[in-house]
This record gives structure tokens, sequence and C-alpha cells, in this order.
């Protein structure tokens, strides 16, 4: 590990060298996160804003309860969306990393084309897929299975569906850049002190994969939680999720003050949730985290 | 003696190259045992297929009498110490240590107290134990994982150049620390170097590896003085190597030439003669410290004449670069107190012993 050289943050070559950044940071983020909380503050009145200063819009958020089912929903959606993503990512994660080492670039290639794909075109290619004509109904009628599968579209399996199919790529290279950074005389160390191959993968290959499973989990729970075109194009905007809720007060109902209250809610709980699990996994007990 | 390990006629190849031709080995119980080579001599995929990491082509490995074909790595007998230690990471000291025993199911209470006495085995502050290996220097992650290694009993203890990443102090102390290790639990070792030297300074018997096969298997002083070959015989310090012809192979001993050698009888004894010398080319080995200069009109068994060309002080002693008449390069090695000092340029007689020679067959 560098050493790292205490320095005083008043030194002036640091604070120039620090100011494109803080420039940037203060322009595009923190004023942008500003005026939203200020707008929380106003009201919308015949699609029009109106500069009332005082706590309505809150009030009304914390007094219905269909905002919060809604984020409940949501949290749970993306909650769901990062197991799954994480139970299909491993293995494929560890297969590329350590099996099929011979064919590991195209397949990576073939993942990032998969993955660069326009999402539009992807969460339309799925709904035309599971729609009631269209090709699924269609394979599994011709086996014989009933109509069932009708109903999936448009419900949460086929919202959720299509999350895991557009984020499943952030999962897998997060952890195949863990699985292939471990060393692989510690596999080896562990089946020489005893383990079967199970328990060599349970005590040594998971714990050490940690930090890519919890950089995935981030990266997916926090986009997941933003999620707005699956839930209206697969779920058929039946149930909506809080990306979805905010468009459709910005857009729909042009009540911005009510969108800006909607979106800080959002924010607030999942960095809450993210810094919960941090604190839960403790990364830095382990010694893994920088 | 039993032996611990019995490797015979074991094949291994990659592709199409043959790591190990037909290797046939035995070790003896409590014995330490070094196995030397250049890299890809094959002497780690030797103990990769003793670690059953690996499952040799054909041929046989037995540890304690039991044969080891399909025995998987996690059941047997032998426990191996990395060349890059392989200490887990997002493990404590004491959960290091103590792994081996955690898969055997052995109590909490046992465990720890088995990691107390390794840790005290192995010299290592009880405050340790609670670190994170990264926490500590590389001697000490050495010593961890040392013990790790020893702390299931292991009847076989496989070394992977554990060494070689430490700096020469260091690795001096840990030679002298192994050496006492050896000692004091009798477990048999398995050494694997591609440091001569450290063989010389550890084992009780040296394997010298090359392309796949063994070139000479004996004690460190077989390997000094009576090496198999000039690979040999080169492959720690420095050496002489006088090209003979001989003339003669006989029951006693055989009677040579050389263009830079006079001797008085021309004959060397059969004990300081390789079983493979037949008649023609040989090469005579000398080590530069068995060669003496000779002061005016003493004379030795053999002499050779030389001009100075080189000196470098070592120290205690001093090396000395001669060529002779024919252009044959030599090293000489005498103490720096020697009352003889030479200059570059000088005229030397160089004399040896009989005794202190030795003829292999000379290797194209």
């Amino acid at each position: 590990m560098a050493e790292e050289v205490p320095r005083r943050w008043r030194d002036p070559e640091l604070l120039v060298k620090a100011l494109p950044t803080v420039i940037l940071q203060t322009t595009c983020f923190l004023a942008p996160l500003v005026m939203t909380f200020l707008l929380t503050f106003q009201r919308s009145r015949n699609f029009q804003l109106q500069w009332t200063w005082d706590l309505w819009t809150w009030t009304d958020i914390f007094s219905k309860p269909h905002y919060w089912t809604i984020l409940l929903h949501t949290v749970f959606m993306a909650v769901a969306c990062v197991a799954i993503c994480l139970v299909i990512a491993f293995p494929v994660a560890y297969g590329l990393a350590t099996r099929f080492k011979a064919w590991e670039n195209e397949i990576k290639v073939l993942i990032t084309f998969a993955f660069i794909t326009d999402a539009t075109l992807k969460i339309y290619g799925w709904a035309l897929f599971l729609d009631k004509n269209g090709m699924a109904n269609y394979l599994l009628g011709s086996l014989g299975l009933s109509p069932e599968i009708v109903a999936f579209l448009f419900t949460d399996w086929a919202t959720l569906l299509g999350m895991v199919y557009s984020l499943l790529a952030f999962a897998i290279f997060t952890l195949y850049l863990s699985i292939s950074n471990i060393d692989r005389s510690l596999i080896l160390a562990a089946y020489d002190a005893g383990a079967g191959k199970l328990r060599a993968h349970w005590e040594v290959t998971l714990p050490l994969c940690k930090p890519g499973i919890w950089a995935g989990s981030v990266l997916i729970f926090l986009l997941s939680v933003g999620a707005f075109l699956e839930p209206k194009v697969l779920g058929g905007g039946k149930s909506p999720m809080s990306a979805e809720l905010i468009r459709q007060t910005f857009e729909t109902r042009v009540n911005w003050p009510l969108g800006a209250a909607l979106t800080l809610m959002l924010m607030v709980v999942s960095v809450f949730i993210v810094l919960l699990f941090s604190r839960l996994i403790g990364l830095k007990r382990a010694g893994l985290a920088s | 003696m039993t032996a611990i390990l019995d490797i015979s006629d074991v094949r291994k190849t990659y592709g199409s190259y043959a790591a190990l031709k037909g290797v046939s080995l035995s070790v003896n119980q409590g014995e330490f045992i070094a196995l030397v080579g250049p890299s890809g001599c094959g002497k780690t995929t030797l103990l990769k297929q003793i670690a059953g990491f690996e499952d040799p082509d054909s041929g046989h490995i037995a540890i304690a009498g039991a044969d080891m074909a399909g025995v998987p790595a996690a059941k047997r007998p032998t426990s191996m110490v990395f060349q890059k230690l392989a200490l887990f990471p997002h493990m404590t000291i004491a959960e290091n240590i103590g792994f081996p025993l955690k898969l055997r199911q052995k109590s909490p209470t046992e465990i720890k107290k088995r990691v107390g006495e390794m840790i005290e085995l192995m010299q290592l502050k009880t405050e340790y134990l609670t670190r994170y290996p990264r926490q500590l220097s590389g001697g000490e992650q050495q010593r961890v994982a040392l013990a790790r290694s020893m702390v299931s009993e292991p009847k076989l203890l496989l070394l992977d150049e554990p060494l070689s990443a430490l700096d020469v102090k260091l690795k001096k102390v840990l030679q002298a620390e192994l050496k006492r290790l050896h000692r004091s639990v009798g477990v048999t070792f398995v050494h694997v170097t591609h440091d001569l030297e450290e063989a010389m300074m550890l084992a009780d018997r040296i394997c010298v590896m090359r392309d796949g096969a063994i070139l000479q298997l004996g004690t460190p002083g077989d390997i000094y003085y009576r090496p198999a070959g000039s690979f040999v015989a080169g492959f720690i310090g420095e050496t002489n190597l006088v090209p003979i012809t001989v003339t003669k192979r006989g029951e006693v001993g055989i009677d040579y030439r050389s263009a830079d050698v006079s001797d008085a009888d021309g004959r060397i004894a059969a004990r300081l003669v390789a079983g493979n010398v037949g008649e023609g080319a040989a090469q005579l080995m000398l080590r530069p410290e068995l060669l003496r200069v000779l002061p005016p009109g003493e004379t030795a068994d053999g002499v050779i004449e030389a001009e100075v060309v080189e000196m470098f002080g070592k120290g205690g002693t001093v090396q000395y670069r001669a060529r002779s008449a024919s252009g044959l390069a030599l090293v000489v090695e005498i103490p720096g107190t020697s009352s003889l000092p030479m200059r570059i340029g000088d005229k030397v007689r160089l004399g040896f012993a009989k005794k202190d020679i030795y003829v292999f067959r000379a290797e194209a």
C-alpha cells in the first residue's frame, strides 16, 4: 500500500488541482440537486408552477400510502433483480474465468453486443416475443401446453425478466473480474488443506468474490430502482415503479414539485439501503476493500 | 529405513511437451530431499503429481506404502508450501493456520490449542493471530504458511520454492529455520528449488533434474565433488573443466593425456572416475578452491602452467582467473592471507592433488 501523504486542505496547489472537479460536480450534480430540493416547497396549479414556499407537497407524500406502496414495490423489484442477476451471473462468470479460457474473448464480445444494443429495441423485442400472439405462446401452444403464458406479459414477472436481461452484463463482468483475479494457488491451497471442491468454493472463492458481488449488486440495484422502460412496456404500466411514477408526475400531470419530492424520496431510500447493506456485509473488516 | 515416498517411472505430458520423462525416486522417512534444476526441468511438475493437483500420465506414486492413483489432493497425507505462499487474504492468521483443522472437523478448543502450538513452533508473536496476512512482513507470512502446512501433521511436507521471493538476508534466516524445523518435527521434506546452494545447505540428498529427467541423485558431497557431468558440475559455484583424452580404461583406473596438465604417471584411480567414462574425450573437474599456487621448486600430483589474467577480491578469499598455454580458462580461489600474492601477467604453476579431482564424460 502506498503511503498517504497528509496534506492540508488549504494547500493552494491542491485547491487549484481540485478546481475542475469541484466546478463540474457543483454545476452538474450539486446545483440540480439543490434546485430539485427547493422545487419541493412550491405548488402546481393548473399546470403552472407557483412559488408558494410551503410544505404542501411533503404533507401530501407523507399522508398518502400510495406513493410508499410504489416505492416499496420498486425496492422489492430491484432487490429481486439483484438476486436473480447474481444467481445467473455467478456460474457464467465462473465458467468464463476458469473453464472456457479459449473462447473467453468471443464470449465477452457477444455479451457486450447484447448489452450495448439499444434498450428500447431489446424491451420491445421481448414484448413481441411474449405477446399473446407472439413466438413464446406459439411455441408453447404447439408443444401442447396450456395458454397460461398469455398471462405472462404485463405482469411483474415480465418486468423482472426485462430488468434482469438489461442489467445482467453488469453482474457478469464485475464477478468475472473478481473471479479471474483470484490467485489459482489459493484454490490449490484449499484443496491441499483438505477441502473438497464445494468447500473450497464456499470458504475461498466466494469470500474473495465479495468485492465483485458487492460492486455488481450496487450497480444493478441503483439502475433497477431507476428502471422505467421495463415496467411500462413489459409490465404494461399496471403496477408502476417509482421511476415511471416520477416520469408521469413530471410529464403527464405536470406537477413538478411532487415529481421533485418523489425523486428525492427515491434517492434517499436507495442510498440508505446501499449504506445499510455495505455495513451489514462489512467489506472493511474482511480486509478486502481498499 | 522405510520409504515414505516411492515414485516409479512417472511420466507427464502437456500437449506435445514432455514435462516428466519417466522419473523414479524413493524418499526415506524423515529425510530432507531437494529437487533442483533450472526452470522447466520438471521439478515443480513432479511436486504437483505428489501433491495430487495433477495425475501422472503413467507411472506410480505411493506415499507410506499406499498407492495414490485417483486420490485427490484433499485426501493425501501431504501438505504444500506454495511459492506465492497462498495465504487466504480474507482470513486472519489464526483462521489461516487453523483452516486444515477446521476442515477436519476438530473442535474450536483443539484448533485454538494447536494453532497456539504452531505459533510457538514458528516463533511468531501471539498478537499476530488476529491480524490479516497483508499486515505481516514477507518473512512472517512465510512462517505462517509453514505453520498452516504443518498443523495437520502431514507425512510429507512439499515446499515449492517458498524462499525464492525473499531477499538474501531473510532467505538465510529462513533456511536456518527450515533446517531447525525439519530436525525438530521429523517430517519428511521435499523441497523444490532452482538454487543448488540452498539445496546443499538444507538437504540430506539432492536430486538434480533437467528436461524432465533425473540427472543425479546423491548427497550434497556427491553432487559437489563427484557430479554426474558438466551440467551438474556447473550448476553450483564455479568449476574448472579440463579436457583430457582417456587412452586406456582399466579395472583400477584410467590412463590419460592432456595438453594442459603435466602429470608424472598419467593415471587416475577408478574411484575418481564416473562410470560412464570410456576411452576418448573426457573432462577433468577441479574445484577452484582445490587448486594451489605452487611456490618455485615445489610440485604436485598434477601441474598446470598458466598466466594470471584477472583477479577479484572476495573478502576472505581472492579469486584469480588464469589462462593456460592452450587457451584454457581457469579459476583459482586462494585465501586472502596467502603468502603468494600474484599480479596480472604473472606466470604461475597451479597444482592439484589427485584425490581432489573427478573425471566424467565430455558432453556434446
